[in-house]
């Protein structure tokens, strides 16, 4: 008896497309489960059981406006089980034969004297449950046909978390496109912009290593006495000195301090 | 002072009761699932991370469900059974959820459902018997 009625739902429910068409044939089949266990077997339009199903996607949405609408009232965003239990005891009122006893929360202070709640109580303790009928697909989050997998996993140095770097090909193709239009042809901009996907390749930054043949740098640290006295002044400059040869250079670090040993000792610190 | 040690008292009595509904409730599973329930929830603007809470409103519901499918089942039965000839019919017996036992079950609840007199499922629906026969 219950195949056949899955059956029927399946083959009234259109090819959905849309959300919104999609989550009400889905309460539909919740619907049409729920009336199968009350002892219905089947409805005589399809239209009866749409209209039921309409009703209780109207109920739920009810409830959770009431429930949000508590919670905001009281400076919250989160809804807790309060604005629930409130929300459920206006939409008692309204509906008097499917919670009685819908008037009595604030007679008491206790939540769970709700009636509405203990009859809810009643129902989980009371009636079979009925499991939905199929699992519902849900998107995985690390599905790559969403996600672009990470463009250079290579690169140590950013952070996994970081978003992965745009495809190459929308900058690339934007290079071109400024280099087809000649509007600035003569700025360096454009130079540069037409240099740089040579660079990046020249670069190798994929590999995140360095090429294996590059300057020499040396230090050479340097401590300049010249300066005049009054004041405590320390300076640190880094020059280049000089290139040895083509490949390598020497860098001097100059070091200009000047001190008031009188006003440091005074002090009680060395200067630094 | 004895009086407000047995409301005390009753008040634990209560929110050990409301402790184990609530625990309850992770084992039940609702006839409407959790991802629809949070769909609908979300497009109110309810927020609650709380999977309880949110089965909490899909019991809720689904006793609301239960409740006017089962007014319209006694509907359904209260009225006089017409009369059937053929014997075949009769052990077919099948309980159909009609419009009209939908509505009057939904008017206790506050709901007033306005549904034409007259629908015509099929072409053949609303012909003469005789005539559709032939």
């Amino acid at each position: 008896m219950k195949r056949r009625r899955k059956g029927r739902v399946n083959s009234e429910a259109p090819p959905d497309q849309s959300a919104a068409d999609f989550s009400f044939s889905l309460t539909r089949v919740a619907v049409s489960q729920i009336c199968l266990s009350v002892g219905y077997t089947s409805t005589d339009t399809s239209s009866t059981l749409n209209s039921l199903t309409l009703i209780t996607t109207k109920f739920l949405q009810s409830i959770a406006e009431l429930a949000a609408s508590f919670s905001n009232s009281a400076n919250r965003t989160e809804a807790n089980l309060f604005d629930i239990v409130n929300g459920l005891q206006d939409t008692a009122l309204a509906t008097s034969d499917c919670f009685p006893g819908g008037s009595t929360l604030h007679k008491s202070h206790c939540l769970i004297k709700s009636a509405v709640l203990r009859n809810l109580s009643d129902f989980v303790a009371s009636a079979f449950e009925i499991p939905f009928a199929k699992p519902l697909p849900r998107l995985e989050i690390g599905d790559s046909t969403r996600v672009p997998p990470r463009s250079s996993p290579e690169m140590k140095s950013i952070p996994a978390w970081l978003p992965p770097f745009p495809d190459s090909s929308l900058y690339l193709d934007r290079c071109k496109e400024d280099k087809s239009d000649r509007l600035w042809e003569n700025s360096d901009s454009v130079i540069a912009c037409e240099s740089f996907p040579e660079r990046s390749r020249g670069r190798n930054r994929r590999s995140g290593s360095l090429p294996l043949r590059r300057a020499r740098v040396r230090f050479k640290v340097e401590r300049d006495w010249s300066n005049g006295v009054g004041s405590c002044n320390s300076d640190t400059r880094l020059e280049r000195w000089r290139d040895i040869n083509q490949d390598e250079y020497e860098v001097k670090k100059k070091i200009v301090e000047e001190y008031i040993y009188g006003a440091d000792v005074d002090a009680g610190e060395w200067p630094r | 002072m004895n009086q407000g040690q047995q409301s005390g008292e009753a008040k634990h009595e209560d929110d050990a009761a409301l402790t184990e509904f609530l625990a309850s409730l992770m084992d039940y599973t609702p006839t409407i699932p959790d991802d629809l329930v949070e769909h609908y929830l979300a497009k109110s603007g309810f927020q609650c991370p709380d999977v309880r809470l949110i089965r909490l409103v899909a019991v809720a519901t689904q006793k609301f469900v239960a409740d006017v499918a089962s007014d319209a089942l006694q509907h359904c039965k209260a009225r006089p059974a017409p009369v059937v000839k053929d014997k075949k019919q009769q052990k077919d017996k099948r309980l159909v959820l009609t419009m009209e036992d939908l509505s009057k079950a939904l008017r206790e609840y506050g709901v007033n459902v306005k549904h034409p007199e007259y629908f015509a499922d099929s072409p053949s629906t609303g012909m003469d018997p005789a005539t559709r026969d032939e």
